[in-house]
Formats: structure tokens, C-alpha cells, sequence
């Protein structure tokens, strides 16, 4: 009986070539829309995660606990020789580098600004952060000079300085508060789209930052690479509490910038929002192709109905339908939608420069392709056309034959 | 095939039906009382309007009296439910349509099939019959054509054999030579009343073709919804 059903199904759904190519367009790119904007979804999150922790934050941070909120110079790593050995040792650190951060001023010979000095180790800096990535000028600490200040390209037009000019940078040191100031020349600007990072940053050799803020070999942060991603939004893992010890906090990405995973969940929810509202449109489109092919074939469907079919029978020659134009469109919509998030995703979308989420996109987006777009999807477009086919169906179902075939007897 | 004792297969008592135009009552039938038996040739009628349309509808299941009882082989049709009717007809009821109705989109094998497929009979039996009975009615190598690849005489044949293949007690036919010449009208009727005296099954008319009702062993005249004539030939 299935296969009479599905040979009625295609035969029918080719009779009128020109509707059924209509409806079937009109889902396929209800389904192709839904998977390019999941693959964009997905290439944004992978944009921004990257972005937020490959540029400087890290897949995870580790400071003294209130640090975050105080910003006290004095509040140091707590027992920083056996932080820094231990995770020397850990199998899921790719890379880890220490940080100093004070608020300080820098001023220039024509004007003056408000910065965060950060003390950085350019070696393992740059194996974590991309700011010697970001250099449009000079280096990132290619030199072994110790009064090299590498500072955004914002900051430099603010200051109106340029490579190798001088700059006085004024901090208060840790414990007696007393002010601190000491030269530097500028040796290398960078570039972010970032504004923050741009205009309120300057780097220097922690070294020099831990001697300006009298804090030893302390540090306030230490950011942490993964060998993957994922690691670092796994909170079950044991580092988490291996590192919170001793008055320190160990953070992932997710708690440094939270609003990104509740942000992320939010476009999960909105990406079903969207895909409820574009196939509410479209139903209605199956809705009226099903019944103009079904009062086209009335007499038929009488004469099916005269012959014997039952009404469960009737309805599922209609649902057959309905589910022969849901492949059709199904397949149409995958290959349109398989080859438009191919095309971007080797070109890439250009939304540099732009902000979202507090995260400002450094790179190109590029959609990403996953196994759930080309089978949950479809399903769920097979099982709305199904929904859609419903009324149809039973509309043949409650039917009288005798109505239907008012022109026989 | 002979016959060897004969049944009422179709009893109608007091069928009155009335429609409702536009809040106007209009009598098709007004109390029909008939008996068929097993085996009938039999030609219904009479002017249009005089309920022959009506008659057929409600002696077949497919539309319901407004007073009065139909029985069919001994089963009060009004007692029965959509499914069971639906199933009863599939059993024994064959419908031959004036413009023989068969469903285009499958083939002349498909389409005498259809009937065994709902009444759940095994793939090779379905076949074996269908064959048999294509080759019964003349149509032996058009199996894997489409309707519309056929004349409207080899698509009536078709219909007569998806009425018959699954071996109803009844046929109703519903002008069946109207869209036909002369010709290829007079060969089906030889054919049906053939079938009829082989296969024992009862054949009713409704029809104006004066080859019919020459043909028919029992002439019914309906005449504004009432029996006028019913004459034994």
C-alpha cells in the first residue's frame, strides 16, 4: 500500500510541474535561510570566542581573589613560583604568560591620556595574545631595551607621538601609594578595532612594570592558552580548583566575559524564533499549493472515496503529498543552502570592525558547516510540511464522496 | 457460470430523499420500493430529474436516505459506520462511471489494483487477477499505460475491470456507454452482459442509451422520483 501511496505522491506532485517547483522554491529557501544563518551563527560565535580569547584575554585567567574588582596593584598572585610550575606541567596548557596591570596617566610633549601599563613578557606574549600580530608600526619588543613602550594607534594620535618619540608614564606603587613616573620611547603601535584596547593600553617589559609598581616578581594575572578551546568552557574539569587556591581564582572565558555564553544561548533561542516565523510564512504557502491541487482533483478523490478508501486513507494520500514536495524542497533547499554557506564560508562575511556583544570582530566571519544543519533541519522542515498537510488532509477526510463526484451519477 | 438460486441483493423500502434548495425542499425520491435479486440486468430510466442520480447515490452507500431503509446483501447500509461502509463498498459494490474516472497518474495495472490493495489481498494474487481480468476484458498488453495513453473505449474497459476485479456482488454503472460510439458502446455492453451471465454478478444501469435498455433484462422507469414502470423482459 506504501508504494502505491508514494507513486500517487510524486505522480501527483508532477502533474502541475510549474506550482509544485513554485512550493518547493518557497521551502527550499525557508530551509537554505535556516542553515546559512546557523552556519553564520556558528562562524560569529567561533569569530568572537576567538577574537575575545585569542587577541588578549585567554582561554582562562588566574589572579588573586577581588583582583578583578579592586584593580589594587598590591593584590598579587599568592604563591606564584608554585602556579607557574604546576602549570608548566599541565597536559591541557598549551601556553600561559604573566601580566602585570596598573591604572596610570602617560603624557607626551602635546598632550596626556589615561591608560591601564601592562607588563607583559613578549616572548610567551606573543604566543597567547595577538597583539604582535596587530604591530602596523615599529615591533613588539624586538629590542632588549628596557624603556620600550609598544601603545595603540589611537592612543599614539592622542598623544600625537610616533615611533621612537618619548612618553613619561606616572603609576602609584603597591603598598606606600606613592607616585612613580619614569620615560619610555614608543616602539611599536598596534592596531585593534578594539577601542578600549587601542586608546587606554600600553605595553611594557614586566620586568620594568614590576619595578615601577614595587611588586618584585609578582604578578596580577596569569592568562592561560588550551590545547582546545572547549577545555576552558568545561567547568568539571579539576584545574578550575587546583588554581583557585591559596586566595587565588582561577576564571575561564565564559566568567571573564560572561555576557558572550548568555548571549550565544540567547541567538540559539533566537535562531528557532526565526526559523518558527519564516516556516509560519511558508505553511501557509504548502497550505494553498495542497488545496489547489486538491480541488483541481476533487472528482478523484470522490471516486477514491466511492471505491472503498477510508477516510484515514484519503488523509494519507494527502500527507503523502505533502511529504513527496517536503523532499523535493528538502533536497532543492540543502544544495542551495550547502552551496551559499560554501561560497562564504571560503570568502568570509566582513563585519570587522564592528562591535557585538562587547567583543569587536578582528577577522572576516566565516560560516560554518555542521552534520545537525543538513539533518535536523530537513527533518524539521519534513515534519512542518507534514503539520501544513494536515488540514488539507482532513478537509479530504471529512469529505463526502457524494459531493466530490456531484457531476457522475 | 450457472445460477443456481437467486438472492435479493439490493431491497429498498420506502427511499424518500429530500434536498434542500436553497431552503426550498425538493423531492428526488418519494417512498421507492424495489427488490434486485442476484444476477440482474437491469437498466434504470427516466427523464432527467426523475431521481435515477439519487437512486444510485443511495443504493450504493454513498449518500443516505432522508427516510426509508436500504439493504444490500441482507445489511441495512444506514446502520453501518463511515469505515464500515467505506470497506462494504470496496467489497461489494463495483463502480463503472460515465466518464470512466480512472486515476491518471497511475497505470491501467495500478489502477485495477487500487481495490485488492485496500482489501489487503497478497502481491501475487493481485497480479494473477489482474491479468486475468485485463485479458477478460481485452486490454492484455496495455498494463503499464497510463490512462490517457489509451481510447475512451479501452479506458472503460478499464473501469469494468477495476469494478470487477475484486468480484462485487454488484455493479452499478452510471451511463457507461454515454462517452462512446455506438460501436465500441454495443461491444462493452455484449461484453457486460457476458460477464453478467458467466459471472452471475448484478449489473444495474442508470442510463438514456436505447442499446442499454434493449439490452436489459429488467427495465425500471423513474418518473419524478417515483417507480413509474418496472418491466420483466
Amino acid at each position: 500500500m506504501f508504494l502505491i501511496l508514494i507513486k500517487l505522491a510524486w505522480r501527483n506532485i508532477l502533474r502541475n510541474k510549474r506550482r509544485t517547483i513554485i512550493a518547493s522554491i518557497a521551502i527550499s529557501i525557508g530551509l537554505a535561510a535556516l542553515i546559512f544563518g546557523d552556519a553564520f551563527m556558528i562562524g560569529m560565535m567561533e569569530n568572537l570566542i576567538k577574537t575575545a580569547t585569542d587577541s588578549f584575554i585567554g582561554d582562562a585567567q588566574i589572579h588573586q581573589q577581588e583582583f578583578r574588582d579592586t584593580r589594587e596593584v598590591s593584590m598579587t598572585i599568592q604563591e606564584l613560583d608554585e602556579v607557574g610550575a604546576n602549570l608548566a606541567k599541565e597536559a591541557n596548557v598549551q601556553y600561559f604568560t604573566r601580566r602585570t596591570f596598573a591604572p596610570g596617566m602617560i603624557a607626551s610633549s602635546a598632550n596626556r591620556s589615561a591608560i591601564n601599563l601592562v607588563g607583559v613578557q613578549p616572548s610567551t606574549e606573543k604566543l597567547l595574545s595577538q597583539i604582535d600580530d596587530a604591530i602596523i608600526g615599529g615591533g613588539f619588543f624586538e629590542k632588549a631595551n628596557e624603556h620600550d613602550i609598544v601603545i595603540g594607534s589611537k592612543l599614539a594620535e592622542i598623544l600625537e607621538v610616533a615611533l621612537g618619540d618619548k612618553v613619561v608614564v606616572t603609576v602609584v606603587q603597591a603598598k606606600s601609594g606613592d607616585y612613580f613616573e619614569d620615560w619610555f620611547r614608543v616602539s611599536g603601535i598596534y592596531y585593534f578595532a578594539d577601542a578600549a584596547m587601542n586608546s587606554g593600553m600600553a605595553f611594557v617589559r614586566l620586568k620594568k612594570a614590576q619595578q615601577m609598581l614595587a611588586i618584585g616578581p609578582n604578578v596580577h594575572e596569569i592568562a592561560i592558552k588550551f590545547t582546545s578551546t572547549e577545555y576552558g568552557q568545561d567547568k568539571q574539569v579539576p584545574f578550575w580548583k587546583t588554581y583557585s587556591q591559596h586566595g587565588n581564582e582561577a576564571l575561564s572565558w565564559t566568567e571573564i566575559l560572561p555576557q558572550l555564553p548568555k548571549v550565544f544561548a540567547m541567538s540559539e533561542y533566537s535562531k528557532y524564533i526565526m526559523g518558527i516565523v519564516l516556516f509560519g510564512v511558508v505553511i501557509f504557502g504548502i497550505i494553498n499549493t495542497l488545496f489547489m491541487s486538491l480541488y483541481e482533483r476533487m472528482f478523484e478523490f470522490g471516486v477514491l472515496r466511492a471505491v472503498g478508501t477510508r477516510s484515514f486513507g484519503m488523509a494519507r494520500i494527502v500527507l503523502f503529498e505533502a511529504g513527496a514536495l517536503a523532499v523535493v524542497s528538502i533536497l532543492l533547499g540543502a544544495i542551495l543552502g550547502f552551496v551559499l554557506t560554501t561560497i562564504f564560508a571560503n570568502i568570509g562575511i566582513d563585519y570587522t570592525g564592528n562591535e557585538m556583544m562587547g567583543v569587536t570582530v578582528q577577522e572576516f566571519i566565516y560560516p560554518v558547516l555542521t552534520i545537525e544543519q543538513f539533518t535536523v533541519y530537513p527533518l524539521a522542515v519534513f515534519i512542518f510540511t507534514i503539520v501544513a498537510g494536515l488540514y488539507p488532509a482532513w478537509h479530504v477526510a471529512k469529505m463526502s464522496p457524494v459531493d466530490a463526484m456531484r457531476r457522475s451519477f | 457460470m450457472e445460477q443456481t438460486q437467486k438472492t435479493d441483493v439490493i431491497v429498498t423500502e420506502g427511499v424518500t430523499k429530500v434536498y434542500d434548495a436553497d431552503g426550498i425542499p425538493v423531492n428526488a425520491l418519494n417512498g421507492v420500493d424495489l427488490t434486485i435479486q442476484s444476477g440482474e440486468f437491469t437498466a434504470i430510466v427516466g427523464p432527467s430529474g426523475s431521481g435515477k442520480t439519487t437512486f444510485l447515490n443511495i443504493i450504493s452507500g454513498l449518500d443516505a436516505p432522508t427516510e426509508g431503509k436500504v439493504l444490500l446483501s441482507g445489511k441495512v447500509l444506514s446502520e453501518m459506520g463511515g469505515n464500515e461502509l467505506s470497506d462494504f463498498r470496496r467489497d461489494n459494490i463495483g463502480f463503472i462511471f460515465q466518464a470512466y474516472n480512472l486515476i491518471p497518474v497511475l497505470t491501467v495495472e495500478e489502477n485495477v489494483e487500487y481495490i485488492m490493495l485496500l482489501a489487503g489481498v497478497p502481491k501475487a494474487e493481485r497480479h494473477d487477477r489482474v491479468v486475468a481480468m485485463l485479458e477478460t476484458v481485452g486490454l492484455k498488453d496495455v498494463e503499464d499505460r497510463l490512462p490517457t495513453q489509451l481510447s475512451g473505449g479501452q479506458q472503460q474497459r478499464v473501469a469494468i475491470a477495476r469494478a470487477m476485479v475484486s468480484e462485487p456482488a454488484i455493479i452499478l454503472a452510471d451511463e457507461p456507454t454515454a462517452n462512446l460510439d455506438s460501436k465500441t458502446g454495443a461491444a462493452l455492453l455484449d461484453m457486460m452482459s457476458q460477464l453478467n451471465a458467466e459471472t452471475g454478478m448484478t449489473f444495474i444501469f442508470s442510463t438514456h442509451d436505447p442499446m442499454v435498455m434493449e439490452s436489459a433484462r429488467r427495465l425500471i422507469t423513474l418518473c419524478d422520483g417515483q417507480i413509474d414502470t418496472d418491466e420483466m423482459k
